[in-house]
């Protein structure tokens, strides 16, 4: 199975159209069956087509927050049709969900036929997204992406082990991750998350991160697609690693290989749950 | 089992003299007898991760001056926790007449077949030889790292060791306090597929010490492999945990960072990793200790306080490590976040999902 990681890099958000366009190109050219969208997608994709908004981060994504339920409609629907339209699965980065008074941040994800197969709000906050008002999630849920059985990652939920372990053990092949990183790459940071998830879980992760200014913060994520150490050729655990600055990172998945591991180092089946109750 | 004939019941005598442990105390110095006697300030530590080079002592006694050359390093780098590796009591096999030579048809076996399934004649297993000599090596190491702590002033991790407990084995970490006393043991909970192999017992639990050096935890090796150590020692207050390891494969950077480098981001606590390197019964360990931290507490953002350099030579890293900035780091950290309710709803049930096989204690027979 292909999948691919884009940061957006590259891509014009200045109107729906070119955006449209634009991704649509890189989509086509990656020729993945599963694409991933970083998170904030919805929110660059908001000021870029209204206007740049407030230079201060916070106090524009508190101003996206009202805006957001009106924006949602088209913000998801652009990227239904445009994965029915490739016939691809495509994780649209994340937005802001409003649902009975409450905020979440939540990514979408998209089947081949257009239909939402994932909405997955995020679970764990940072500092700042808890000051802002936003929610915690209190579910994690696997669903089908081709062949295999995925969930999703959204923001800050790399960084707590708990949600790859809740996937892993509900079965999770695949986890993808809307991420954005703020300030410049830092491989060390992003090894901390998704990396390090797959490692003790033994799944795949393809790691969207965002990549470029946005009201007046700089995201610098490096986009990857990870695996277990033993199923990539250098036992680095990254099947690709893009520049921050390339739109995208694209690989090929050999769940045969991961399925060989899984029997050679069957990890999770050593795991010993009688202590973590002591 | 196959030592139980006269000879090998005269030779456990001799094993037994031979690691007496009034030998052990006439080679070293008495307690308190090395002048610079540990303070132990406030919120501070400096300790010493070591990496040992796996050496086989015919003489027991070997063993002991070689720990006690090794701790007299960490003390004059003012050190006041020194951590030793996972198994620091493989060196004794070497007491065992014509072990070098099981440990060479074993590597020139098949990989697979090495270590545990290395028969000897007469189908003799490590476990077998565990059994046999394990009874007299732990009154000697006993000895060996309470009266170097007490000697030193020193908090002293002193590795694990494969050691009978009645009819199990188990691979336990054992900590010595500055006055000599023996301040807790760790059973390895997490097994390796070899230690299943083996027979080795798991831990129930994750230990933690209350020390002037701090709140003190030591899983061991594979424990690393998992978040779930971490994270219930540092919510239960951990605030250093200690992680010995004799990695049993070629080093390579990224298979060696998936152990306790990860555990500390997820779980803030400064980590120490102490090695054992080298060559035995056909394994080739590697690893570089360390001392690691939240990338936040590292000037470099690296998560790295020291390191050894080398892979597979003797080594030692140093580091001070800052309680009070930890405690800091974690009521304001930038990312971190709790989710009780969706914890509640996936745990413990989750764990279900784990094979039911892997649910049973290793527990193993001698007969």
């Amino acid at each position: 199975m292909r999948v691919a990681a884009l940061s957006l890099a590259g891509i014009d958000t200045g109107s729906l159209a070119r955006y449209r366009q634009d991704l649509s190109a890189l989509l086509k050219q990656a020729q993945a069956a599963l694409a991933v969208l970083p998170a904030h997608t919805a929110l660059k994709l908001y000021y870029g087509s209204t206007g740049p908004g407030d230079s201060d981060f916070a106090r524009a994504f508190l101003k996206f927050m009202e805006k957001a339920q009106a924006w949602n409609d088209t913000y998801l629907n652009l990227h239904a049709d445009l994965a029915k339209s490739l016939q691809i699965t495509l994780a649209a980065g994340t937005t802001v969900e409003e649902c009975g008074g409450l905020f979440y941040q939540t990514a979408y994800c998209f089947g081949p036929e257009g239909d939402l197969c994932a909405a997955q709000r995020q679970t764990h906050l940072s500092r700042e997204e808890r000051l802002l008002g936003l929610s915690r999630g209190e579910d994690l849920a696997l669903f089908d992406c081709g062949p295999l059985k995925a969930g999703i990652a959204a923001g800050t939920d790399a960084y707590h082990p708990e949600v790859g372990r809740i996937f892993a053990l509900q079965g999770a092949d695949l986890v993808i991750h809307a991420g954005a990183l703020p300030g410049a790459a830092n491989c060390r940071r992003q090894a901390a998350g998704m990396w390090a998830q797959v490692q003790q879980n033994h799944f795949w992760a393809v790691e969207a991160q965002l990549y470029g200014n946005l009201c007046g913060r700089f995201f610098g994520g490096e986009c990857c697609i990870i695996g277990p150490c033993e199923v990539t050729g250098d036992l680095s655990g990254f099947l690709c690693r893009a520049v921050p600055s390339a739109p995208a990172a694209t690989a090929e998945l050999d769940e045969s290989a991961r399925q060989r591991l899984r029997q050679i180092y069957p990890l999770l089946d050593l795991l010993h749950p009688e202590a973590y109750e002591a | 089992m196959a030592l139980d004939g006269w000879k090998e019941r005269l030779f456990r005598r001799y094993l037994f003299w031979a690691c007496r442990p009034a030998r052990v105390r006439r080679i070293l110095p008495r307690p308190g007898a090395v002048p610079a006697a540990r303070h132990f300030p406030k919120n501070r530590v400096r300790a010493a991760a070591l990496q040992l080079e796996l050496k086989l002592f015919r003489h027991p006694m070997d063993y002991v001056e070689e720990m006690h050359r090794r701790v007299k390093e960490a003390a004059a780098e003012g050190a006041q926790l020194v951590a030793f590796p996972e198994m620091n009591n493989l060196q004794l096999l070497g007491m065992l007449p014509g072990i070098e030579q099981a440990g060479a048809a074993a590597a020139a076996a098949e990989p697979a077949a090495a270590g545990g399934e290395a028969r000897g004649g007469g189908g003799i297993t490590l476990a077998d030889v565990i059994f046999y000599a394990g009874p007299a090596m732990e009154p000697l190491l006993k000895a060996t790292f309470s009266t170097l702590a007490a000697a030193y002033g020193l908090y002293i991790m002193a590795g694990s060791f494969l050691l009978p407990d009645g009819e199990k084995m188990v691979n336990r970490a054992m900590l010595f306090g500055p006055g000599g006393e023996l301040i807790g043991t760790q059973d390895k909970v997490h097994w390796t597929l070899l230690e299943k192999e083996w027979g080795v017992s798991r831990g129930r639990r994750f230990n933690i010490f209350d020390t002037a050096a701090g709140r003190l935890a030591m899983p061991v090796c594979m424990d690393a492999t998992y978040f779930e150590t971490f994270r219930l020692l540092e919510r239960r207050g951990a605030e250093v945990v200690i992680i010995p390891i004799a990695n049993p494969e070629p080093y390579n950077y990224w298979l060696a960072l998936r152990g306790i480098w990860p555990r500390v981001q997820e779980s803030p606590v400064y980590g120490i990793k102490s090695a054992l390197v080298g060559r035995l019964l056909g394994f080739e360990l590697t690893g570089r200790a360390g001392i690691f931290a939240p990338l936040e507490l590292t000037s470099d953002g690296s998560g790295v306080l020291a390191e050894v350099e080398s892979f597979d030579a003797e080594g030692m890293a140093v580091a001070d490590l800052d309680l009070e900035a930890l405690r800091e780091l974690r009521a304001n950290h930038p990312w971190r976040d709790s989710n009780e309710t969706l914890y509640r709803r996936y745990f413990p049930g989750i764990y279900k999902a784990v094979g039911a096989a892997a649910r049973g204690s290793g527990s193993r027979s001698r007969a």
